[in-house]
């Protein structure tokens, strides 16, 4: 009886989980799928592959500078993430390592500042932008987001794990503090940095409102723009919009897929 | 070879004085084991010569050298921690030769060292093997191969067989002990076993809340313990301590049915009616002593090599007893636990030794 119970048991487990995977793999499919098919065949909702894809791809590259707006993308995903990595790893480093009760208190108004929405600063950063003359720039994008807050906090945890007597041994062979930092902190912590490339490089690529308020030219334009302007437009060729939603996703599924072994331990806080 | 000059050292975290004032001088080449409690300081003043703490007031003498403000690279001292503090993304061979490589010395001159530290260590095999794959014993190998590689003057250990089981421990106990026979350069060993600091030193310095209590070869602080302290924390099983009063030339023990034992020959004998404690060893305990206890025993533990039976009379404070023809000893046996008056040590009521 148990044994009829336990099987019944997992089965429904196994229909729970091919649902939620079919939810989660299923768009993908239809974003693939559709790469293919004409913007009336999508419509009409079919889910077979077509032969669209190349005409798709020719329309795309006729609408849109891809070159230019893949090469916007990628140069602030990547120049945000080694910047959010450095500026913000270093803070939760001397958070961390420098503990004192003044820099507890900044800790704790920092942290305070992760439950005030975007929205509610937008309009005084654009103002602030726009006095600096940087009003369309890479360095609008940039600059807010080199400091983060939730990063420097994901860091400090992190930093908790790492052997402080590692740090001891390395004052003894001879390391200043930034050599400690490079040559045994960032090393040993590559987990930790995996997982936060992931999640800063994510975040970066798929920014979206910030962008669309500080970038004004087409030439200045991200993906994630192109993709929802393409989306808008008053005919929107599905067709076109899904080749430029699968070159929109493919960067992060790379960077996942690289990264995902080291992602799952520092999330999990492994320093080995 | 160098040695060490602490004058005043002291050390404080705001308001609160950690190491309150010491004054210490180790000899060139001579092995010192600092040995205390937990929280007595023994590791604050290690790091304080190491430079990994600053040092709030005295002065630190490295050889003829002033070092409170040098940086630790320049004290010509190596390190051995506990937790062994061996890079993780490193394979042994870099763990020792890293510091010898950031001070840009020769790639063969780094590969000599390294490869004679691996010599005398045995640690041959496990050049090119990263601290994940070694066992506790290797990585603490390996950790004082790092510290011999960089051919300090003073050598500094915090504590490190804590993390080993017993029987590596007392390996590497014996290895430590080669090692510094081997190289003959100072070392300082931080332990909060004695037994460690007895085989080991060639001085202790017995430290509690941040003051050094006393410094003696191991056998003179076992011998002559200058406080209860001292006494107390060298020696195992613990020195057995009864309350006492003076009457006469003897001292009475209420505890112990009013029993009494002799004074002994003292130079600045206590008052008559003064409390005092009387210290009594385990091991001092012998057959044919001119002076007795009488006791119950309560439990008998016998070691193979030697017994230890706790005693006591009729509710009284128990007592240890360590005997190495105790085989014979029973639960309930009442015996006249005999002992030599001369082993016998008194101690004032601040607990200071009365000679």
């Amino acid at each position: 009886m148990s044994r009829v119970f336990a099987q019944a048991r997992s089965g429904l487990v196994y229909a729970g989980l091919s649902l939620a995977a079919f939810v989660s793999i299923f768009p993908f499919f239809w974003m693939l799928v559709g790469t293919t098919n004409t913007a009336p065949d999508i419509i009409k909702g079919k889910i077979t592959f077509g032969s669209a894809l190349f005409d798709n791809i020719t329309n795309l590259f006729a609408q849109v500078d891809m070159v230019q707006v893949f090469w916007n993308s990628t140069f602030l995903a990547i120049v945000g993430t080694v910047l959010t990595l450095a500026i913000s790893s270093l803070a939760g480093y001397a958070f961390e390592m420098f503990p004192s009760k003044t820099r507890e208190r900044v800790f704790a108004v920092l942290l305070l500042t992760l439950s005030i929405p975007f929205a509610a600063i937008m309009v005084p950063l654009f103002v602030m932008m726009a006095k600096l003359t940087l009003i369309n720039t890479f360095t609008a994008i940039l600059l807010p987001s080199i400091a983060s807050v939730f990063i420097i906090f994901y860091f400090r945890q992190a930093t908790k794990a790492f052997p402080h007597e590692l740090r001891d041994a390395a004052k003894i062979d001879g390391l200043k503090e930034w050599q400690i930092f490079l040559y045994i902190y960032l090393p040993v912590m590559r987990s930790t940095y995996a997982a936060a490339i992931i999640i800063v490089f994510m975040a970066n690529w798929n920014n979206y409102l910030w962008p669309l308020i500080v970038l004004q030219t087409n030439e200045n334009k991200t993906l994630t723009l192109v993709v929802s302007s393409l989306a808008s437009s008053y005919y929107p060729d599905y067709g076109v919009v899904m080749v430029a939603t699968v070159l929109a996703t493919l960067p992060t599924i790379i960077v996942f897929f690289l990264l995902q072994r080291r992602f799952v331990e520092g999330l999990t806080g492994s320093v080995k | 070879m160098t040695g060490l000059k602490l004058r005043n050292v002291r050390k404080s975290y705001g308001a609160a004085e950690v190491i309150k004032g010491v004054d210490l001088d180790i000899s060139p080449g001579e092995f010192v084991v600092f040995v205390g409690p937990s929280g007595c300081g023994k590791s604050t003043l290690l790091r304080m010569i190491a430079g990994l703490e600053e040092i709030s007031g005295g002065d630190l003498f490295i050889g003829d050298n002033r070092m409170n403000d040098v940086d630790p690279a320049q004290r010509g001292i190596a390190m051995v921690f506990q937790s062994y503090a061996l890079y993780p993304h490193m394979t042994v061979r870099e763990n020792m030769g890293f510091a010898l490589r950031f001070a840009k010395k020769p790639k063969d001159e780094i590969a000599r060292a390294v490869n004679e530290a691996a010599r005398i260590l045995e640690l041959g095999p496990l050049l090119d093997r990263r601290p994940k794959d070694l066992s506790g014993g290797q990585r603490q190998r390996v950790a004082i191969g790092r510290a011999i590689v960089r051919q300090p003057d003073v050598f500094l250990f915090d504590e490190p067989l804590s993390n080993l089981d017993a029987e590596l421990r007392v390996h590497m106990r014996i290895e430590v002990a080669r090692l510094h026979k081997e190289l003959a350069t100072t070392i300082i060993y931080v332990t909060h076993d004695q037994v460690e600091a007895m085989t080991l030193a060639d001085k202790i310095v017995v430290m509690r809340a941040g003051v050094v209590e006393q410094v003696g070869a191991p056998l003179t602080l076992y011998d002559d313990p200058n406080n209860l302290f001292v006494a107390g924390f060298i020696g195992s099983p613990k020195m057995n301590f009864l309350a006492g009063v003076v009457e006469q030339d003897r001292v009475r023990l209420p505890e112990f049915g009013n029993q009494s034992i002799p004074l002994g020959h003292l130079a600045n004998p206590p008052a008559q009616g003064s409390e005092v404690t009387v210290g009594i060893r385990p091991e001092a305990f012998k057959r044919g002593g001119a002076a007795g206890l009488e006791l119950t025993i309560e439990i008998v533990e016998h070691l193979g090599n030697e017994s230890f039976a706790y005693a006591r009379q009729s509710g009284g404070q128990m007592l240890t007893l360590a005997t190495e023809d105790g085989r014979g000893l029973q639960p309930g046996q009442r015996i006249e636990a005999r002992f030599d008056p001369a082993h016998v040590m008194l101690f004032d009521t601040s607990g200071q030794r009365i000679r």
